[in-house]
Parts: structure tokens; sequence; C-alpha cells
């Protein structure tokens, strides 16, 4: 059943144990470029899902003056790692660093992100990403199973290399109360 | 006036006027299953918990919420539609400590913390803000924004 819980997420999930996830603290990923640039179409349509009247994502002559143009709603920045979901060429494998550390447990929820913005998403710009783990957590039960605590840091540059964000990121991996 | 667009936030609080204590106006927002679907298409996270209420319970959900996502986007929102468009976000920390499920009735509200200069000179206010649905409070959210002072801002 955990097997089959993990292929339902499509994140090709890597188990193993915590003595092999402990392994891979300070491991720094390849680069990973975004499928697209930024652009007004995903903020529109995100800013619609936020319900979000902010005239930086719908005036282009406020965003203008304002930041130099349109600029996507900060929420957006992990959108820009998350792969698109199919291609001509085959699926592209997703690059979230928490989701390959081998540990026991086959799914995840986000526990916790704290991310610093240190200049404006334009339209225009096509970031970039790593992503380091940091710490893996000793073995805790939670509301929803038991697993281990995550942390990575990933960094956003923009096509200059200048860093435009970084997220601290606390994943749970765990195993579900059902499946335990 | 700052944006001639009908509808879209068109105030501007200033960081001299903010102090510690001032509320943050709630926002409130449905949720139904449409909503966290919209999730899914807007962010490209299409987690099976954010679409699939079979694989969502399997995980111990009771059916498909909303990702962290949308709960960022919703946090930074509370806190630029009270202060207005000229808002950056400097810093979020979000903790995820319950969820918001399809077909809840979402809410975010606030309170200033601090009000500050930084070494660079920005002028700043530290939020914390409260996401919660019908049942209460589920996300506790902290933060930053840098926010003009009047004579920045001519």
């Amino acid at each position: 059943m955990a097997e089959e819980q993990e292929k339902q997420t499509g994140l090709g999930i890597v188990t193993g144990t915590v003595e092999e996830a402990r392994a891979m603290i300070g491991h720094v990923s390849e680069p990973t470029y975004a499928e697209v640039g930024v652009n007004w179409a995903m903020i529109k349509y995100y800013s619609a899902l936020i319900e979000d009247a902010n005239p930086s994502y719908w005036d282009q002559e406020f965003a203008t003056k304002q930041w130099g143009d349109i600029i996507a709603p900060p929420g957006m920045l992990i959108t820009y790692m998350i792969p698109i979901n199919w291609r001509p060429q085959g699926t592209v494998d997703y690059p979230v660093i928490a989701t390959k550390v081998p540990l026991p447990g086959p799914t995840l929820i986000n526990f916790s992100a704290e991310t610093e913005f240190f200049k404006p998403i334009r339209i225009g710009m096509h970031l970039n990403f790593v992503d380091e783990v940091l710490d893996i957590s000793e073995e805790k039960a939670t509301r929803v199973g038991v697993g281990h605590f995550v942390t990575t840091v990933m960094t956003y540059r923009d096509s200059d290399g200048d860093t435009v964000a970084k997220n601290t990121n606390v994943m749970y991996r765990y195993t579900a109360k059902e499946y335990s | 006036m700052l944006t001639e667009v009908e509808g879209c936030v068109n105030h501007q609080l200033y960081w001299d006027d903010i102090a510690e204590g001032d509320d943050v106006t709630r926002v409130e927002m449905a949720v139904p299953y449409e909503k966290v679907i919209h999730n899914a298409a807007a962010t490209w996270d299409f987690f099976p918990g954010h679409h699939n209420p079979e694989y969502a319970r399997s995980q111990g959900q009771k059916t498909i919420f909303i990702s962290t996502l949308f709960f960022q986007g919703f946090a930074d929102r509370v806190v630029t539609d009270w202060a207005g468009p000229l808002t950056f976000i400097t810093r979020r920390k979000i903790m995820m400590r319950g969820s918001v499920y399809a077909g809840d009735t979402m809410y975010g509200e606030g309170k200033v913390t601090r009000t500050y200069v930084d070494a660079g000179g920005r002028h700043l206010v530290d939020v914390e803000v409260v996401i919660g649905n019908q049942d209460g409070p589920q996300c506790p959210v902290s933060i930053t924004a840098a926010i003009p002072t009047k004579a920045e801002a001519g």
C-alpha cells in the first residue's frame, strides 16, 4: 500500500533509511531552470485564485511606474520550479530535493516555509534555482502519521545571476496512520 | 489615485502612519472544490492531495486541501490589501499547522508587531497574520513588509 501511495504522487519520492538520508546533508542540487519565463497569463491566473486586486499584477501603467513592469505575486515563487506535467519528450522529474532524500515515508506534507525576497519578480525574468539539504530530524509522530522533517534551502536567481529569493523549507516525509 | 483600473486596490498606508498594535483588515474567501482545483492548475502543483479526495484521505486528510502556495499568496494579500500596492514583501514565514479543505471558508487577519528601519535604511513593518477556517486558526504567518514613508512616496 505504501508503494502504491508513493506512485500516485507523481513526484518520484525516493524511499530508504534515515542513515542514507543523513548522508545527503550538505548536498546541493544542480541548477533547475524554470520551464517558462515570468509571464502575465500565469500571474493573472494565480491572482484570480487568490482574488488579489493589487494593481501591481493587473495595471500595466501602475506596475511600470512602481516596479518597472508587471510583477508576479511573491506567492508564485515556488511555481517557477515545478515542472510542467507533460512534455513531448516525456515527463520531467520533480526537482525538489526533499523528495529525493531516501527516507521511510512514502508521502509528504509541507510543514513550514520561510522566504526572503530581494527584488521584485518581473515579467520576462527567467528564474533558476538550486536546492540544498540542511537537516534531517529524528523520527516524530504527528496528527497525520510518523516520519521525519527535512529542512532544505532553495536559492532562486535570475538570468543575470542575481539572487531573487531564498526559501528555507521544512517538509514532513511520513507514513500515514492507516499505512503504519 | 494610484490606479485607474476599476476594482484594484487604490489606497496606500505610509510607514509613518502605522504603529505597533494596529489591526490588519480581515479578508474572507469561500473555498469550494473549484478553488482547490484552480489552486493545482494555477500553481502547477498537481500533488494528488490537492485534486484527488481518495488520495487525500489516504494521507490522513479529510478531503483535498489547498497548497502552501495558496496560503502564501493569501497571507501576502492580507498585508497588501491593508497597506496598499506600494508594499514590498521582504520576508514571510508560514507554519502549516492545519489544513484548509474544499468546502471551507477561509479568513486571514493580522496585527502589526513592530515598525523599524533596517541597516539598509528600509522602512519595515512586521505583521503577524493568522489564516484560519470555520474551525479556527490553522496557519500562523509572520510577514515583514517594506512600506514607503510619505516623504519617499512624494
